[in-house]
C-alpha cells in the first residue's frame, strides 16, 4: 500500500475572510420605496419594471425608483444615490 | 450587479438580485468574491438579453413571491467556507494507483484542466520554493476575478500540478501579478465574461533562452514549446485554483475557447528589427519580463507575396477589421495584439517603418464600415449608447453601413511582438484590456 500526501492548491478568497453580513429586512414593502437598478442589457429593464408594478399591486402605497447606468457594474455614484433614496432595491444581472 | 447589491447591503439597504439561468453558481462565486456571502437572489429560467418582452414579463411573474420573501423575510446565513488549507491524504495499491485516485478526486472538484496532475506533496512544493527568494506565505496579490488569496505556497502548488521546475516559478509569479493589475474593476470582469476572454502571456529578456522558452513556431504543441506549455499551464491551474476561475461559476463563458489552456510564448528578439516588446514598456533590454495579454479571438492573416512595407502592412490592417464596437463612448474600447513573423517584420523594419510607424500604418488603414461593427447590438431602447452615438438611430441600415471609421482609436490601442518562424504569416488578435508587464527578475533566488 502507498499513502499519498497532496497540498491543497486552493486559496482562499479576501472576500469570504472579511464578509459582510446581509441587512436586516422590513416585515412589509407597504409604503416603502423600491428602487430598480438596470445593468443596461436588453429585456432586464421590462423585467424590472414588471417586478416593480406587482410590488405595487401586492402592497400599500409603495413608491418605485427606476436606476441604470447603461452598463454594469453600475457607476458608484448611481448605486449610491439609489441606496440613499430607496428602502429595498432590486437589480437584473444577465450577462 | 451582484457586485452593485453587495453596495447596497453595506449601505444597510437589503438589495436583491434577479439572476438568469445558469447564473445561479456565478452568484454564489461572486457573492464570495465581493464579501457577502449571505447575499440575497433570486433565479429565473432564462437570460432576459434575447427574450421576447413578454416572456421577460412572464417569467418575472413567476418569481414576484420569492422576490417578496427574499427582500422581507430574515436571513439564514450561507454555509461556511471550504477549508483550503489541509493536505489531502490518498491511499492506493502503489503510489501510481493513489495518484490516479488523486487525480479522479480532482478532476471531480474541478480543480484541475482536465488532463493528468502532478502530486503536490509536501516535498515536491518544497522543492518547487527554492525557485524564488519570496517566503511561502508571502502574499504576492489578491487574484481576480475570486480574489483568492496567492500566496507563493499556493502559486508553488499549482506550479508543481502542471508539471513545471522551481526555475519556472518566478515567471508564473510575475504573471499572477501582473493578472491582478488588469484593467480596473470593469477590466477584471470581462474575466467572468460570456465571451471567450483568455489570458496570453509573452515573456521577455534574458529569461526566455535560460527556460527555452519557445519564440518561433510558439503557440502550439510539441517537443518544442514544452516549456512554453508547462509554465502556461501552471498559470491557467493558479488562476483556477487561486483566482477561482471555475467554469460556470466565475468563468461564465458560453462556447469556451482553447485559449483558455493558456500558453505562455516568448518575443523573437533576435529576429526583431526593434526594441523587444518590455523596452517598449519601460524595462531594461536586459531585464526579464512577462506581459499578460487578455485576448478575445485570434485569427491568421497569410500574405501570398507582399515583399513591399506597404504592401505587407496594408495586408495586415485590412485583416484586423473584424468584430464589435463599443458605443459606450467616443472610444471604442478595441485592441489588437499582432504578432509579427519574422517576415512581415525584416521587411516593414529594413524599409524605414518604425515600430511605432507601423502602428500609425495599421491604424489608418484598418477602416471598416460602422454599421456592421455595430450590428450586434440593436441601437432602439439600448442603454449602453451614449448622447455621443444617439445621431445614430436616425440613420437607416444603408447609411450606417456606408460609415467608415478606423478598428482602432489610436496607433496605441495595437500591441506588436515579433514572433513566430519563417513565412509570412501573422496572428492578430482581439484585444484589451491594456497589457500588463510585470518583471520577473525580482522573484528570483
Amino acid at each position: 500500500m502507498h499513502l499519498l500526501e497532496v497540498k491543497n492548491p486552493v486559496a482562499q478568497q479576501r472576500g469570504v475572510i472579511s464578509a459582510f453580513s446581509a441587512s436586516d429586512r422590513p416585515d412589509t414593502l407597504d409604503n416603502k420605496t423600491v428602487g430598480l437598478i438596470w445593468s443596461g442589457t436588453h429585456g432586464g429593464d421590462i423585467a424590472l419594471k414588471r417586478a416593480g408594478e406587482m410590488l405595487q399591486e401586492r402592497f400599500e402605497n409603495v413608491s418605485v425608483n427606476f436606476y441604470t447606468g447603461g452598463n454594469y457594474p453600475t457607476p458608484p455614484a448611481i448605486v449610491q444615490q439609489a441606496g440613499e433614496e430607496c428602502d429595498v432595491i432590486v437589480g437584473a444581472t444577465a450577462d | 450587479m451582484i457586485h452593485d447589491m453587495i453596495v447596497i447591503e453595506k449601505m444597510g439597504k437589503p438589495g436583491v438580485a434577479i439572476v438568469s439561468g445558469r447564473f445561479d453558481s456565478d452568484a454564489v462565486a461572486s457573492s464570495r468574491a465581493f464579501g457577502m456571502p449571505d447575499l440575497q437572489w433570486i433565479v429565473v429560467p432564462h437570460i432576459y438579453r434575447n427574450l421576447d418582452p413578454e416572456t421577460c414579463r412572464t417569467q418575472t411573474e413567476d418569481a414576484i413571491d420569492e422576490l417578496i420573501g427574499t427582500l422581507t423575510a430574515s436571513i439564514d446565513a450561507r454555509t461556511p467556507d471550504a477549508e483550503t488549507e489541509n493536505n489531502s491524504r490518498y491511499e492506493g495499491s502503489d503510489r501510481y494507483d493513489a495518484i490516479l485516485k488523486m487525480n479522479q478526486e480532482f478532476i471531480n472538484d474541478d480543480l484541475g484542466d482536465g488532463l493528468f496532475l502532478h502530486p503536490a506533496t509536501p516535498e515536491a512544493v518544497a522543492e518547487m520554493l527554492t525557485g524564488t527568494n519570496l517566503p511561502p506565505d508571502h502574499a504576492v496579490c489578491d487574484m481576480p476575478p475570486g480574489f483568492g488569496i496567492a500566496t507563493v505556497e499556493k502559486i508553488a502548488v499549482n506550479a508543481v500540478m502542471a508539471g513545471a521546475k522551481p526555475e519556472h516559478l518566478p515567471v508564473v509569479i510575475a504573471a499572477v501579478k501582473a493578472l491582478s493589475k488588469i484593467g480596473g474593476q470593469g477590466g477584471k470582469s470581462l474575466l467572468m465574461s460570456t465571451s471567450p476572454q483568455a489570458p496570453l502571456l509573452i515573456v521577455n529578456g534574458p529569461v526566455t533562452k535560460n527556460l527555452g522558452l519557445n519564440a518561433r513556431s510558439a503557440l502550439g504543441p510539441g517537443r518544442d514549446n514544452q516549456v512554453n506549455t508547462i509554465i502556461g499551464r501552471a498559470f491557467a491551474l493558479c488562476f483556477r485554483n487561486i483566482g477561482h476561475w471555475y467554469p460556470n461559476k466565475m468563468d461564465m463563458d458560453t462556447i469556451g475557447t482553447s485559449r483558455k489552456f493558456i500558453q505562455c510564448i516568448a518575443e523573437n528578439e533576435d529576429a526583431s528589427p526593434w526594441d523587444p516588446f518590455h523596452v517598449d514598456q519601460g524595462f531594461k533590454a536586459n531585464e526579464s519580463t512577462v506581459s499578460v495579454f487578455v485576448t478575445d479571438g485570434e485569427l491568421d492573416i497569410q500574405d501570398q507575396g507582399n515583399h513591399t512595407a506597404e504592401g505587407l502592412l496594408k495586408n495586415l490592417a485590412y485583416g484586423s477589421i473584424f468584430g464589435t464596437r463599443s458605443l459606450q463612448g467616443e472610444k471604442g474600447g478595441v485592441e489588437r495584439l499582432i504578432l509579427m513573423p519574422p517576415d512581415v517584420a525584416r521587411p516593414v523594419g529594413s524599409q524605414g517603418f518604425s515600430k511605432q510607424a507601423a502602428k500609425e500604418f495599421i491604424h489608418e488603414h484598418a477602416r471598416g464600415s460602422l454599421g456592421k461593427m455595430i450590428q450586434y447590438m440593436p441601437l432602439k431602447g439600448e442603454a449602453r449608447v451614449t448622447e455621443h452615438w444617439k445621431w445614430l438611430e436616425n440613420l437607416s441600415e444603408q447609411q450606417l453601413l456606408d460609415i467608415s471609421i478606423p478598428v482602432l482609436d489610436s496607433p496605441d490601442d495595437c500591441y506588436i511582438m515579433v514572433v513566430g518562424a519563417d513565412r509570412a504569416k501573422t496572428a492578430v488578435f482581439p484585444s484589451g484590456p491594456a497589457p500588463v508587464t510585470e518583471g520577473i527578475d525580482q522573484y528570483m533566488p
